[in-house]
C-alpha cells in the first residue's frame, strides 16, 4: 500500500477539526457557552473586526518589543556566559534553575513596577523569552567543535576573525533554535499578562468576554491568537532554514561521524 | 640520544633544513604535579622530504606537531622553521591538515579552500582562481559548490589537503589525516597524497600510528616511544619512488615495518 503524504494528512486533519468545530455545536451536543460554532465565531470576528484589529496591533507591538529584549539580551548575555569560563561557572547554574521557576508568579510585581499598560507586558514577556535564547546561545558557543578553532588559528585567523568567521556561524543553528522557542514564549508571556491584568490587547479581550459569558467573542480572540502564533512559527522556520542551509543534514551526519559510532540502520520488518 | 643529535647535525649540513628541533621537552601541569609529555626531542627535516613520525597512542606526537605549527608552546628547547622560530601560526610557512576533516560545514567546498585566503583579504578573483586550481589538483572538479556533508570521508580529506596547500606554504604538517577513513579509502588517499606531493614538492611531516602507512609514504621514519615521548629510532626508507602497492609485499617493506614495530614494542 502506498503511504499517504504526511503533509496532505495534516491538512486533512485540520480540515476535519474545522468541520467538527462547525458541526458539533449545531447538533446541540454541546451548549454554545462551551463551544460556539465556527461560523458564529467568524461572524462576531467580522462584526467586531475593528476592535479585534486594534487589540491585535497592541499585542503585536508588545510582542515585537519583548522579542527584541529577549533576543538582544539573550544573545548578548548568552554569548558572554558561553564564551567566558568564569561567568559560565558563576551564572549558568543560576540561570538554568531560574528557567524552571514559573516566572508568571512575578507578574503582579511587574504591574507594580511598570503599571498595567504595555510596559509591564513587554518587560514580563521579554524576561520570559530571554531564558531559552540565553541558554541556547551559551550552549551553542560552548559546544563548538574545538577542531574548528584550532584549524582557524592554524590558518592565521585573529581573535575577531575567529569570532565572526567561526564562532558565530558554528553556533547559529543552536542560537536559532533558542530564538524560535524564546519568540514563542514572548507571545505566550504577552497574552498571559494581558489576560491577568490589562486594558488592551487580544488577551484582554479573552478575559473581558469570558467574564460576560460571551463565548463566541472569547473564541474569536482565541482564534486570532492561534493564527498569530502559527504565523510566527512558520516565519521563524522559514527564516531559520534560509539562514542555516547546512544544518539539518550536516549537523546530524557530522555528530554521528565525529563520535565514530556506527550509524543505526533501521531494518525492515519481516514480511 | 647523543648519537641521534649528531646524526641530525650531519643531516642539517648535508641538505638545507626546513625544520630543526633542538632539545625540545614538554611537561603538562597535571593533578599530581607536572607530567612529562615529550623528552629531549631533536630532529631535522630537510627541504622537500617526506618525514613520517610514528608512535603509540598518547606518545605526544600530535603535541609535537602542534608545536611545529606554532599552535602550542613547548616548555623547553627550540624550533626553527626555515630558520625562524614559530611563536604563533604562520600559514605562509606552514599549512596544517588535521585528524578529522575540520572543514567548516557552513561553507561550500570552494569557500572552505579559500578560507585562509579570505582571512588576508585576497581579491575574490584571485581566491577563485587559486581554489579552483587546488580543487583540480586534488581531483575534485565539479564538487566546488557542494557542502561538506554532501562529500564522502575521503573527499573531505582531499578538500582539507587543498585548503592546506592553497597558500602554497613550503611546509605541510599532517596530523593522522586518514585515521578516520576506512582501510581501502586510506590506501587510495595515501597514494593520492604521494601524487600531489610529487607535483608540489613540499616538505611534509606526517603523523600516523599505522606502520604500513609510515613505510609506504616516507623518505624517513622517526619512531617515538610511549609517553613520555622521545625519538628512539630514525629509519631511512630506501624504497624507490613512485611507490606502488606491490612494494608492500616485498621483503624490504616487511623488514622496515618490523623494525618499527620492534622499536615501539620495546618501550610499550
Amino acid at each position: 500500500m502506498r503511504r499517504p503524504d504526511p503533509a496532505a494528512v495534516r491538512w486533512m486533519i485540520l480540515a476535519a477539526l474545522l468541520v467538527l468545530w462547525e458541526v458539533v455545536p449545531l447538533t446541540g451536543a454541546l451548549p454554545e457557552l462551551f463551544l460556539p460554532s465556527l461560523s458564529k465565531t467568524l461572524t462576531v470576528l467580522y462584526i467586531d473586526r475593528h476592535i479585534y484589529f486594534a487589540a491585535l496591533l497592541v499585542t503585536l507591538y508588545e510582542v515585537a518589543l519583548s522579542m527584541l529584549i529577549a533576543c538582544g539580551l539573550g544573545i548578548l548575555i548568552g554569548a558572554l556566559v558561553g564564551g567566558l569560563a568564569m561567568l559560565r561557572e558563576l551564572l549558568l547554574p543560576v540561570f538554568s534553575s531560574l528557567y524552571a521557576v514559573p516566572i508568571v508568579i512575578l507578574y503582579p510585581v511587574f504591574t507594580a513596577w511598570f503599571g498595567i499598560g504595555s510596559s509591564s507586558k513587554i518587560a514580563f514577556a521579554g524576561i520570559y523569552g530571554f531564558f531559552p535564547v540565553m541558554l541556547s546561545t551559551a550552549a551553542g558557543i560552548r559546544t563548538i567543535d574545538p577542531q574548528f578553532l584550532l584549524a582557524a588559528r592554524s590558518m592565521g585567523a585573529t581573535l575577531p576573525q575567529q569570532i565572526t568567521r567561526v564562532i558565530i556561524p558554528a553556533s547559529l543553528p543552536t542560537v536559532f533554535a533558542g530564538l524560535r522557542l524564546g519568540g514563542a514564549l514572548t507571545i505566550i508571556g504577552v497574552v498571559v499578562a494581558e489576560m491577568l491584568t490589562a486594558s488592551a490587547g487580544i488577551g484582554y479581550l479573552v478575559t473581558l468576554n469570558r467574564t460576560i459569558l460571551d463565548s463566541p467573542r472569547v473564541f474569536a480572540a482565541i482564534l486570532a491568537i492561534l493564527v498569530l502564533s502559527i504565523a510566527y512559527y512558520m516565519l521563524a522556520r522559514a527564516l531559520e532554514s534560509r539562514m542555516v542551509v547546512w544544518q539539518s543534514a550536516g549537523r546530524r551526519q557530522q555528530q554521528s561521524s565525529s563520535r565514530g559510532e556506527p550509524v543505526a540502520v533501521p531494518t525492515p520488518a519481516a514480511a | 640520544m647523543q648519537h641521534l643529535a649528531n646524526v641530525s647535525q650531519l643531516r642539517a649540513q648535508a641538505g638545507e633544513a626546513a625544520i630543526e628541533v633542538e632539545g625540545l621537552s614538554h611537561t603538562y601541569a597535571g593533578a599530581n604535579g607536572s607530567v612529562p609529555a615529550l623528552v629531549d626531542i631533536s630532529l631535522s627535516v630537510r627541504k622537500g622530504r617526506f618525514v613520517v613520525i610514528v608512535g603509540p597512542s598518547g606518545c605526544g606526537k600530535t603535541s609535537l606537531l602542534m608545536m611545529l605549527a606554532g599552535l602550542r608552546q613547548q616548555t623547553d628547547g627550540a624550533i626553527l622553521c626555515h630558520g625562524q622560530p614559530m611563536p604563533k601560526p604562520d600559514p605562509e610557512r606552514v599549512g596544517v591538515i588535521f585528524q578529522e576533516a575540520s572543514l567548516f560545514p557552513w561553507l561550500t567546498t570552494l569557500d572552505n579552500i579559500e578560507f585562509p585566503l579570505s582571512l588576508r583579504g585576497t581579491s575574490r578573483e584571485e581566491r577563485r582562481r587559486r581554489s579552483q586550481a587546488m580543487l583540480s589538483l586534488v581531483g575534485l572538479e565539479g564538487f566546488g559548490e557542494r557542502y561538506p556533508h554532501e562529500l564522502s570521508g575521503g573527499m573531505k580529506q582531499r578538500v582539507s589537503i587543498a585548503r592546506g596547500l592553497v597558500q602554497d606554504p613550503p611546509v605541510l604538517l599532517m596530523d593522522e589525516p586518514f585515521a578516520a577513513l576506512d582501510e581501502q579509502t586510506r590506501m587510495t588517499m595515501g597514494h593520492e597524497l604521494l601524487r600531489i606531493w610529487s607535483t608540489t614538492r613540499k616538505t611534509v611531516v606526517f603523523i600516523t600510528h599505522s606502520l604500513t602507512e609510515a613505510v609506504y609514504l616516507a623518505d624517513e621514519v622517526l619512531v617515538m616511544s610511549a609517553r613520555p615521548g622521545r625519538i628512539i629510532d630514525h629509519i631511512e626508507v630506501e624504497l624507490p619512488r613512485p611507490r606502488t602497492y606491490e612494494m608492500m609485499a616485498t621483503d624490504v617493506f616487511g623488514r622496515l615495518r618490523d623494525r618499527i614495530w620492534q622499536q615501539i614494542r620495546k618501550t610499550a
